[in-house]
Parts: structure tokens; C-alpha cells; sequence
């Protein structure tokens, strides 16, 4: 049976949760009657699925993939194109008397043989954990049948949120995918980093892409945003790996480390300085002295440029207030892009974020006063925009109607938002958009009819 | 015939937890506690708040793996008890899941400890709940549906009756005087034993709409009942709570319209029962019984032919002519009718949607002429409609997609929600998305697909898809 996640994917040394409460489940926090996000089978799907070449297989009830595919906006380009496919085994009442196993395995050989895929993730969910499926045993007998890496990735709910999901896909391609295929020489440049935790919304890849190559940088593997197995599987060979964006896949980071003696840096590519920061610090990793000052010339001139561009925004947003609630790395990256653009940060969510992260809003909150808010519920938050007089609130999707509903202007900055905001070109996006909602007379008309 | 794939590529069906989050969606005041892990509620609730662009009250008793080898009895009763605390609504409809169900525990029987001791501590004197079994692995959405609003009238409708017996007498009218038939398309001849009572006031009618209505046919039904003198309770009414309104108290916690469970409760004393919609042709009999009320059913109120048999029916029921208004609006029709047709001679549909979709869109086209190509849908119930389409069967997407390849250059319109339009684009085929999921489209809460007007919209639309292809060919050549 296959209830219990790997004990160690608890055990983060990175996460100072952890550390400091010395109870190594501190990230499952779900209590009855909440309304918080996703399980595990969420966490682990988001992080797997915008590999694009692969086939990616819930096993489970229908409600598990049935009302949840094809709406993720990460983009993926090139020929073979799965992720906006859902597949699922569809488990029914007479595959728990009589076991689903060579249902499952039946229905990816079919799968298979329809798509040609280069490699097959198959997600365990609650109901065949608890009856004992052994999905492991099924990989390893496709793969070998199938002649493609066919991954199992115990993802069952149950065990936890989003966040250890994110986990569980790490560990999954750490130990199935990563390391498995040699790059051709041709590729390989000087410079060759991994980014970790990049999924390419809205095309925000391309953009962090063409900042790297502009300094001369190669990014060799992009885990996953429009990424391809064989990409995946030839990422050993890095000599940096960048994680953005997610604390959870800092496991992932760690664990290359010790197996390839890959170092690792976090950063965040949200903002002008953000952006600025991350290019110095890849730079810097490299040890390399021309690369340095090349990276410092481009950063010089694209700053003046940059700078130039988002004129006309900040000088009307210099000074308004914003609250902004989003999960850990944005807690504090986005405050660094709204500081660029003149904007107060009066409050930051803190609820998904680590001790690291709390600190890193200390270091961009000049006069000590950023509030860190740790309950985010509507009624609380719609509370603290009145009190503390905000102009908007920045956040996901999930908030959007907490906002909207009481007339407070909105931009989502989550997964399901509509604009790319990272590196260069993304600072400008999102200052025009924050222009645009807070001029939008729509607001005024309303409450004037209200 | 047993699915020899094995394995659901773009599923089409969802799952009964999710049939039944809806209809609890439909009362008033009301917030969803899903008995499951927390991704069970977080799934639904995202797709949810995508296809409506609302916020939606589901919550989660976020079972872990302890509570699902254990029992989750204390997730669920401290799930319950939060939420009243913490929001006060009026209404906790709770499911269970595929993870709850799984290990055999008894949830009903944990659900009326509860409410026992709910009642017992006295501090939750106004708040109503309701239970359905809901297995994720056991059916599909209609079935979900369907089986909530049974336990609404089952825990509300049997529990009260007794209670307010007589709380109406002074309104009940005499409920012999209308016809006794379960299906008045079936039972057309027993005309003679129609209404008499000219004094016939404020007849009460509860009513049962399939998902497949939109917010604004619900809406538009109601006006029309109201238009006959018929007042609707209707069960669930997803038409005030998920219509997208700005509500006067801003942002809510629980819905902001819906069914009052105050008219639930006294559904057994109003007049008659209408059930609109095939998948809910099973409601038929347990309706009746648990009401004791006449129950009529359509399967469908769209296009010329049923939309003139609802109105027969409700000029009998209410002793009324059809007003002037809806007597134009079939004019209107006709006309639609005419003015389409040309678009749609010899043209081939093919149609991915659940049951009741299938039935009133396809009603819809053929009689405008269109050949109805192709259907896929959710579940078998399906076989009154097989003569209508040269294929029909159960599947999902990708067998959809399959299908219209197959047909060479066969289908010249398509229409599914959104995961299909991947489908339709890789083929090159106009989609008119409709049903659910919609997460790509915004407004489909106000299209309105039934009755006069809403088979007019429906001609109109598919015309102007199919018109505009004509063109890009011309553009070609």
C-alpha cells in the first residue's frame, strides 16, 4: 500500500518552518471547514504538466481530472503539444472490487500508441492509495514495455497540500527523469543554468529566456514551463541551477546539488531590480570575470531604457498604496517591481511564505511599516483595504471577487493572470495594467448608481 | 458496451460531487462543505469559479490520511461547526467524496449525530443542513443532481410536512381539478379533465430545471410562470443565486439568491410539480411521492413544436390565454426560422454535450433542417434521441474528435464546451460553446437557449458560425 509520502520530502533543512517548529508536517495546515487550496494532485500536476511532450495520467475518480484540465495558461510551443490534454483512468465502483491496475495500465498503452509521447507521469490520487494500487509496479512495467521513461508520482491528496505536492514532482523527476540522457555536445555553451520553477505563464519564459541570451547566458533546461523530456533529462549537465518562484522546489535544487555538485541561487525575476539582481548574481556564480562585466554593461543600459519606459506610469502610481496577497516568492519579489514602480506595498500576504521570505519583505520595506498579513480571508482582507486606505488589491484569481464585489480595483498576479510580468519587458506590463485598472471609470460609474 | 479504452482522454462526464455542489449552489444563503481531501473541493471550486466568474462558497472538511483510514466523523462535524461559527449562513448542503466514501464509513449516520447534536447545544437554531452520497467513483453529474435535490425534498419536504399542515389552507387550492399525468406529452387525450375552477388564484408550482439551463433561462422561465399567474419555487434556483449580480451587501460569503429553504419546506403544499429536462426523468416518481403532488415532465422546452406544447399546458393549468408578448415571440421563431434555414441546408452537426444539451439543442436544429451529425454525451440514457442522430454514444473528446475525422470534411459546426475547442481548432471546425465548462467564454450566463426567444438566439448564433466560414471560403478561392 501506498499511503505515506517519503518522510524526507517533510524534512526541508532549507525551510526555516521546519527548523523552527521541529514538527516536520509544518507546511499541512488545512483545518475542517476551510476554504484552502489544492491538494497534493494539484500541487504535483501543475509542477509536471506543462512538459509538453509527455502524456500525464491521473489515476483516479473522475473528480480528481474531469472538472480540472486544460486550464492552466502556461504556454507551450513546438509540435508535440499534450498539456491541454486531461487523461484519466476514471475509476469506477467495480475497479475498487476488482483492482484498476491493468485498467491503468491498458488505457496508457492505448494512450501511447494514439500519441507517441516521450514519456508517461502517472498521478496517484487518494482512492487507489487507500485500496493499495501499485502504481510504481506499473511504471516500471510500461517503461520497460513501452520504451519510454513512464514516471510514478505519488500525489495522493491526503497526504497534503499544493506545496508538498510541488515536492512530490520534484523528487519524482529527480529520481525518474533527471540524468538520464546525455546533451549533444552543440548545445552546451560556457554559461548553462537550469531554471527550477518556471512554468512559462502567459509566455513569461520567453521573455526570461531572452534577457538570459542577451547576456550570454544558456538556459539549458527549463523545469517545466514548455519543457520537452529530453530537456529534463540532460539538466545534470548545468553548471547553475536557478529556482524562481518556488520555495518548494528548492527540494528539487538540493537534491541535484548533492547528486551532480550543481550549486544553486534563488532569485526572482519579477521587477526591474529583481530582474537586474538575478542577471548579476547568475553572473557572479560563473566566476567569471568578463561574463561580470558584460552582464553589468547590459544591466547599466537596459535599466536607462527600462526606466524611460514606465515614465509615464509612475509618475501616477508614485505613492499609491497597494495591498498585495499572493504565495511565497511574490510575497516579497513583486514588492521589489512595485517599489520600481513607486507604488506603496501597505500590506503583504505572508501566509504560504517562509521565515526566508518574511525576510527578504524586511529587506525591500525601507521605513519598517509593510504589514504581514496572515489571514487572508475576504472578510479580513476587504477590512484591512479600508483601514489602511488602499488603492488596490493585488492577488489571484481566488480574490478577484472579494475585490470587484466591493468596488476595490484588482490585478491578478497569480497563475490565471492575463500578462506576462517578469524580466524587462514585464515591469512595463505590469505598471500599464495597474495604470489601466486604477483609471478604468467603471468603478466611479458604479458606485454612483449604487 | 463496456469503453475498450480504458482510459478517458478530455474527459466529457464529471463527477456527481459536482452535480451536487451545484444544486446546493441554488439555495439561498448557502454555503457547500464537500466531506473529501482538499483538493476534491479546491478542483471543483476553481472550475466553478472560472465558469461563472463568481465567488463560490465551497468548503472542505480536508481529510487527511489519518481521517481516511480512521473515520472522518470529527473532520466532518468540525467542518460544519466552523463554518457556522465563522459565516453563518443559512444552508450547509454537504457531499461526500470518492476519498470519504471509500473506506465504507457511515456518513449518513455521522450526519445525523450531527444534527442532533446541533439541536441538542442550541446555538444553531437557524441553521438548515442536508447530506448526499455522492462517491466520485459511483455515477456522474446529472446523477450528483439529481440526487441532491432528492434530499433537499427528502430532508426538508418529509421532515416539515407535518408540521405546517394547515399553514397554507387558506391559499390551497383544490388540487383535483388538475390532471394526474406524469408525462403530458404521453397523456395529450384526457383533455376534458382539465381545470375547471375559474376562481383558481396564486397556484404554486415547484419546478425542476436540468445544469443545463443557463442563469437567464432560469430567469426567463420564471418571468413566464409568473406571466400565467403560476408562482415557481424553484429547486434549485440557479437562476437568482448564479445570475452574476452586483448584490446590495457587495461581496458575500454564501450565495446571494436561491431557493429559500422556508418554500422548501412547504413544496408539499403547494399545487404541482413541474420537472423540465431528460436527465431528470427519474425525478418523476420519488417527486410525486415525497410531494404527494401531480407531476408533469417535459424532456425538453425548445423549438416550436415543445415550446407550443408548454404553453398548451400552462394555458390549462392556469385557466389563462398566453399573453401577447410570448404569442409574438413565437412569431419571432417562425420568422428566425425562415430567415435561417439556408444556412443550415445540408449542413452536419456534431454535438459533445451532456444529455439535456443534447436533447434541446439538437430539437432545436433539426427542425430548422440541420442534419444532426454526430452526438457524444455523458451517460446511456440517451436511447430517445438515437433516432434523431446517425451517431450516438457515450464517450469522451477525444473519441468526438475521432468521430468528426473520421467523417472526412463531413461536420461544418461543432458544438461542446470549452475543452473542446483544442478539438474543434485542430480540426477546422466553427464551435459554438455552450454547457459546461465554460472558462473561456465570459456572459454565457445571459445567453438564453430555451422557450421562443432562446431557440431563436440559439438559430441565430449557429447561423452566423456557420455564415461566417461560407465567407472565409469565398475569401479563399
Amino acid at each position: 500500500m501506498q499511503l505515506k509520502v517519503k518522510e524526507e520530502l517533510f524534512d526541508e533543512p532549507t525551510c526555516e518552518h521546519n527548523i523552527q517548529k521541529k514538527e516536520k508536517k509544518a507546511c499541512k495546515t488545512a483545518v475542517p471547514g476551510s476554504s484552502t487550496g489544492g491538494c497534493a494532485l494539484d500541487g504535483a500536476y501543475i509542477v509536471l504538466s506543462p512538459i509538453r511532450d509527455a502524456l500525464h495520467v491521473v489515476h483516479g475518480p473522475i473528480n480528481c481530472l474531469g472538472n480540472s484540465y486544460n486550464q492552466r495558461t502556461s504556454e507551450s510551443k513546438g509540435n508535440e503539444t499534450f498539456y491541454m490534454y486531461g487523461m484519466t483512468s476514471s475509476i469506477n465502483e467495480n475497479d475498487l472490487i476488482f483492482g484498476s491496475e491493468d485498467k491503468l495500465k491498458k488505457g496508457i498503452v492505448y494512450a501511447v500508441n494514439k500519441f507517441n509521447p516521450k514519456g508517461v507521469f502517472i498521478y496517484n490520487t487518494c482512492v487507489p492509495a487507500l485500496t493499495g494500487e501499485d502504481i510504481g509496479g506499473v511504471a516500471r512495467e510500461l517503461t520497460e514495455k513501452l520504451n519510454i521513461p513512464v514516471v510514478p508520482v505519488q500525489s495522493q491528496g491526503f497526504s497534503g497540500g499544493k506545496n508538498l505536492g510541488n515536492k512530490i514532482a520534484g523528487d519524482a523527476l529527480f529520481e525518474y527523469v533527471i540524468g538520464k540522457k546525455e546533451p549533444n555536445i552543440d548545445i552546451l555553451t560556457d554559461y548553462n543554468i537550469n531554471l527550477i520553477g518556471e512554468y512559462n505563464i502567459k509566455g513569461e519564459l520567453f521573455l526570461i529566456k531572452k534577457a538570459l541570451s542577451d547576456n550570454g547566458i544558456n538556459l539549458l533546461s527549463n523545469i517545466t514551463g514548455n519543457a520537452t523530456m529530453e530537456e529534463i533529462m540532460y539538466s545534470h549537465k548545468a553548471g547553475l541551477n536557478v529556482v524562481v518562484c518556488s520555495k518548494a522546489l528548492v527540494y528539487l535544487a538540493r537534491k541535484m546539488e548533492e547528486k551532480y555538485g550543481i550549486p544553486f541561487i534563488e532569485e526572482s525575476f519579477f521587477g526591474l531590480s529583481s530582474t537586474n539582481n538575478a542577471m548579476l548574481h547568475i553572473a557572479e556564480s560563473f566566476k567569471d570575470a568578463k561574463l561580470i562585466e558584460k552582464v553589468k554593461k547590459n544591466i547599466e543600459s537596459k535599466t536607462k531604457i527600462i526606466r524611460k519606459e514606465i515614465e509615464p506610469y509612475k509618475k501616477f502610481l508614485t505613492g499609491k498604496r497597494v495591498l498585495l496577497y499572493t504565495g511565497g516568492v511574490k510575497s516579497w519579489s513583486l514588492i521589489s517591481a512595485l517599489n520600481d514602480l513607486g507604488m506603496k506595498v501597505i500590506a503583504t500576504g505572508v501566509k504560504k511564505s517562509t521565515e526566508e521570505d518574511k525576510n527578504r519583505i524586511k529587506e525591500f520595506d525601507a521605513n519598517g511599516n509593510i504589514i504581514m498579513l496572515d489571514n487572508g480571508n475576504p472578510v479580513n482582507l476587504i477590512k484591512m483595504i479600508k483601514d489602511e486606505q488602499a488603492d488596490i488589491l493585488l492577488a489571484g484569481g481566488r480574490n478577484q471577487y472579494t475585490a470587484i464585489k466591493s468596488l476595490i480595483p484588482f490585478l491578478d498576479v497569480n497563475q490565471e493572470r492575463s500578462n506576462s510580468y517578469t524580466s524587462y519587458e514585464g515591469i512595463v506590463h505590469l505598471g500599464r495594467q495597474i495604470y489601466l485598472e486604477l483609471n478604468s471609470p467603471v468603478y466611479d460609474v458604479i458606485r454612483k448608481a449604487n | 458496451m463496456e469503453n475498450i479504452k480504458n482510459i478517458e482522454i478530455n474527459p466529457l462526464k464529471t463527477s456527481s460531487s459536482l452535480g451536487a455542489v451545484i444544486v446546493f449552489l441554488g439555495i439561498k444563503n448557502a454555503v457547500v462543505l464537500m466531506h473529501g481531501s482538499q483538493g476534491c473541493a479546491s478542483f471543483d471550486k476553481v472550475t466553478l469559479t472560472k465558469h461563472y466568474r463568481e465567488n463560490i462558497p465551497v468548503y472542505t472538511t480536508a481529510l487527511n490520511e489519518l481521517g481516511a483510514i480512521l473515520g472522518g466523523s470529527s473532520y466532518l462535524k468540525a467542518g460544519v461547526k466552523n463554518i457556522a461559527d465563522k459565516i453563518n449562513p443559512a444552508f450547509i448542503g454537504i457531499t461526500s467524496t470518492g476519498l470519504s466514501e471509500v473506506n465504507g464509513e457511515d456518513i449518513h449516520a455521522t450526519f445525523n449525530e450531527l444534527k442532533k447534536e446541533l439541536k441538542e447545544s442550541g446555538d444553531y437554531d437557524n441553521l438548515s443542513l442536508a447530506y448526499v452520497s455522492t462517491p466520485d467513483y459511483d455515477g456522474n453529474f446529472e446523477e450528483g443532481y439529481k440526487n441532491a435535490i432528492l434530499s433537499l425534498l427528502q430532508t426538508f419536504c418529509i421532515d416539515d410536512r407535518e408540521n405546517l399542515a394547515g399553514a397554507y389552507n387558506n391559499e390551497t387550492i383544490d388540487k383535483n381539478n388538475i390532471r394526474n399525468i406524469s408525462d403530458y406529452k404521453n397523456n395529450d387525450k384526457n383533455k376534458d379533465n382539465g381545470a375547471k375552477d375559474k376562481d383558481i388564484k396564486n397556484i404554486r408550482a415547484n419546478v425542476f430545471c436540468p445544469f443545463s439551463f443557463t442563469a437567464m433561462d432560469f430567469l426567463e422561465l420564471r418571468d413566464l410562470l409568473e406571466d400565467f399567474g403560476i408562482t415557481p419555487v424553484m429547486i434549485p434556483d440557479l437562476g437568482t443565486s448564479m445570475d452574476g449580480h452586483l448584490d446590495e451587501n457587495g461581496y458575500l460569503q454564501t450565495t446571494s439568491g436561491g431557493t429559500d429553504i422556508e418554500d422548501l419546506k412547504k413544496a408539499g403544499l403547494n399545487n404541482l410539480n413541474i420537472i423540465i429536462g431528460s436527465s431528470l426523468k427519474s425525478l418523476i416518481a420519488p417527486v410525486k411521492k415525497i410531494t404527494g403532488l401531480n407531476t408533469y415532465y417535459f424532456s425538453n422546452v425548445s423549438g416550436l413544436k415543445n415550446t407550443d406544447l408548454f404553453f398548451k399546458f400552462l394555458e390549462e393549468i392556469s385557466l389563462r390565454k398566453t399573453p401577447e408578448r410570448y404569442k409574438r415571440q413565437k412569431r419571432q421563431l417562425m420568422d428566425a426560422y425562415l430567415d435561417t434555414h439556408f444556412y443550415f441546408l445540408g449542413k452536419n452537426i456534431a454535438i459533445a454535450e451532456g444529455i439535456d444539451i443534447l436533447d434541446s439543442f439538437s430539437e432545436v436544429l433539426s427542425e430548422v433542417g440541420a442534419n444532426i451529425k454526430i452526438g457524444v454525451t455523458t451517460s446511456k440514457a440517451y436511447e430517445n434521441l438515437k433516432n434523431r442522430f446517425e451517431i450516438l454514444t457515450e464517450g469522451d473528446i477525444d473519441l468526438f474528435g475521432e468521430l468528426i475525422e473520421n467523417d472526412g470534411n463531413g461536420i461544418d459546426l461543432v458544438i461542446s464546451n470549452s475543452n473542446a475547442g483544442y478539438t474543434a481548432e485542430k480540426i477546422g471546425v466553427p464551435i459554438l460553446k455552450a454547457g459546461f465548462p465554460l472558462i473561456d467564454r465570459i456572459g454565457h450566463n445571459f445567453k438564453h437557449y430555451i422557450l421562443y426567444k432562446g431557440s431563436a438566439n440559439l438559430v441565430y448564433e449557429a447561423a452566423n458560425l456557420l455564415m461566417s466560414v461560407n465567407e472565409k471560403l469565398m475569401e479563399e478561392v
